[in-house]
């Protein structure tokens, strides 16, 4: 017989220690398992593990079991498009909820300060300094645009000066 | 485990995103309206000291020439006094050559002869209110050549390309 840990067949050995080789194969291996320790260990392996998930038992099953999970799936059947959307986020919502609150809350703060900095400031205190000769600069624009107002304006052309 | 962190990470960023751009709108708005003011306006929110303290920088004459200037301005009427503002924020916002080439031009328009300036300006208007074709053609003519001097004749030219309106300037300032 080809080794199988050799001919890189180890499923046939899985199948030995499953019981699923019928039993002239499994004669055959089992000659061979006497010559070759590889092969061995591994049946011996794969025969406690066998061993170990014979003696697990399954926890009993309560009677209802069957009735709840029908139930379960006849709701996740009729779940509403919203209900559908919101769910995956139901976890995060209620378990971070929060650190997001508390992070929303400072943003929120944040903006309401820069914003109250901006409306609330009495009107001379907000306003900048305009140096003079920013307005005399002004003025001097204005003068020069303003005599070449529109035709309909009574200052065109002769303006007088500002 | 790890999945909720990431939908916690990602609904966690997107409303911290939401809310920080509506709280901050405002007050980047504000900021900006503050920054295109127009600075008579903001002269006169100064407080009377603070505008008598501006002006005592300078010589007593010019101090006293630009309360009379600010006098008059202040007494224009609100729609003509609308209608400058206008067309000082359109011309404040051109590249900084223009600008100087219109207030060179307009300077120039000044020096002018009295009798000269109603007929430049005539002209000036009717070009700036021309499809461009026409204009050019009007500009290119003979008539418009022996009718103007060529100090006019580049008035005329350079004001009727930036001279800005209500509505802007005739072309892009750029």
């Amino acid at each position: 017989m080809i080794c199988p840990m050799e001919s890189h067949n180890p499923e046939m050995l899985v199948a030995y220690a499953a019981g699923e080789l019928d039993v002239e194969a499994a004669s055959a291996l089992e000659r061979h398992l006497a010559e070759c320790p590889a092969c061995a260990s591994l049946a011996t392996e794969q025969a406690t593990v066998w061993k170990a998930l014979d003696a697990w038992e399954a926890p009993p099953v309560s009677p209802d079991f069957d009735r709840r999970l029908y139930r379960r799936i006849a709701n996740e059947v009729h779940l509403s498009w919203w209900e559908r959307i919101v769910r995956p986020f139901r976890p995060v919502a209620l378990r971070q909820l929060i650190p997001v609150t508390a992070t929303a809350g400072l943003l929120l703060m944040a903006g309401l300060v820069l914003r109250h900095q901006g409306m609330v400031a009495p009107p001379q205190a907000r306003a900048e300094t305009v140096h003079a000769e920013q307005v005399e600069s002004t003025l001097d624009d204005l003068e020069l645009l303003r005599q070449f107002a529109p035709a309909s304006s009574a200052e065109s052309v002769h303006p007088n000066a500002m | 485990m790890p999945c909720n962190v990431v939908r916690a990470t990602v609904l966690g960023a997107g409303m911290a995103l939401l809310l920080a751009v509506t709280a901050a709108q405002p007050a980047l708005c504000q900021r900006q309206n503050r920054q295109e003011e127009f600075p008579i306006d903001r002269w006169n929110r100064m407080s009377p000291e603070q505008r008598e303290k501006e002006l005592a920088k300078l010589p007593p004459e010019r101090a006293r020439l630009i309360r009379q200037r600010l006098r008059r301005y202040n007494q224009m009427n609100p729609q003509e006094q609308q209608a400058l503002r206008e067309r000082y924020r359109t011309f404040s916002e051109m590249p900084p050559a223009k600008q100087e080439i219109i207030r060179s031009r307009l300077k120039e328009f000044r020096q002018l002869p009295v009798e000269r300036r109603p007929i430049v300006h005539h002209e000036v208007e009717g070009l700036r209110a021309m499809p461009d074709a026409q204009r050019e053609g009007r500009l290119n003519s003979d008539e418009f050549r022996g009718r103007y001097s060529q100090q006019e004749q580049q008035i005329i030219r350079d004001l009727t390309e930036y001279l800005p309106d209500n509505g802007g300037p005739r072309t892009s300032p750029n």
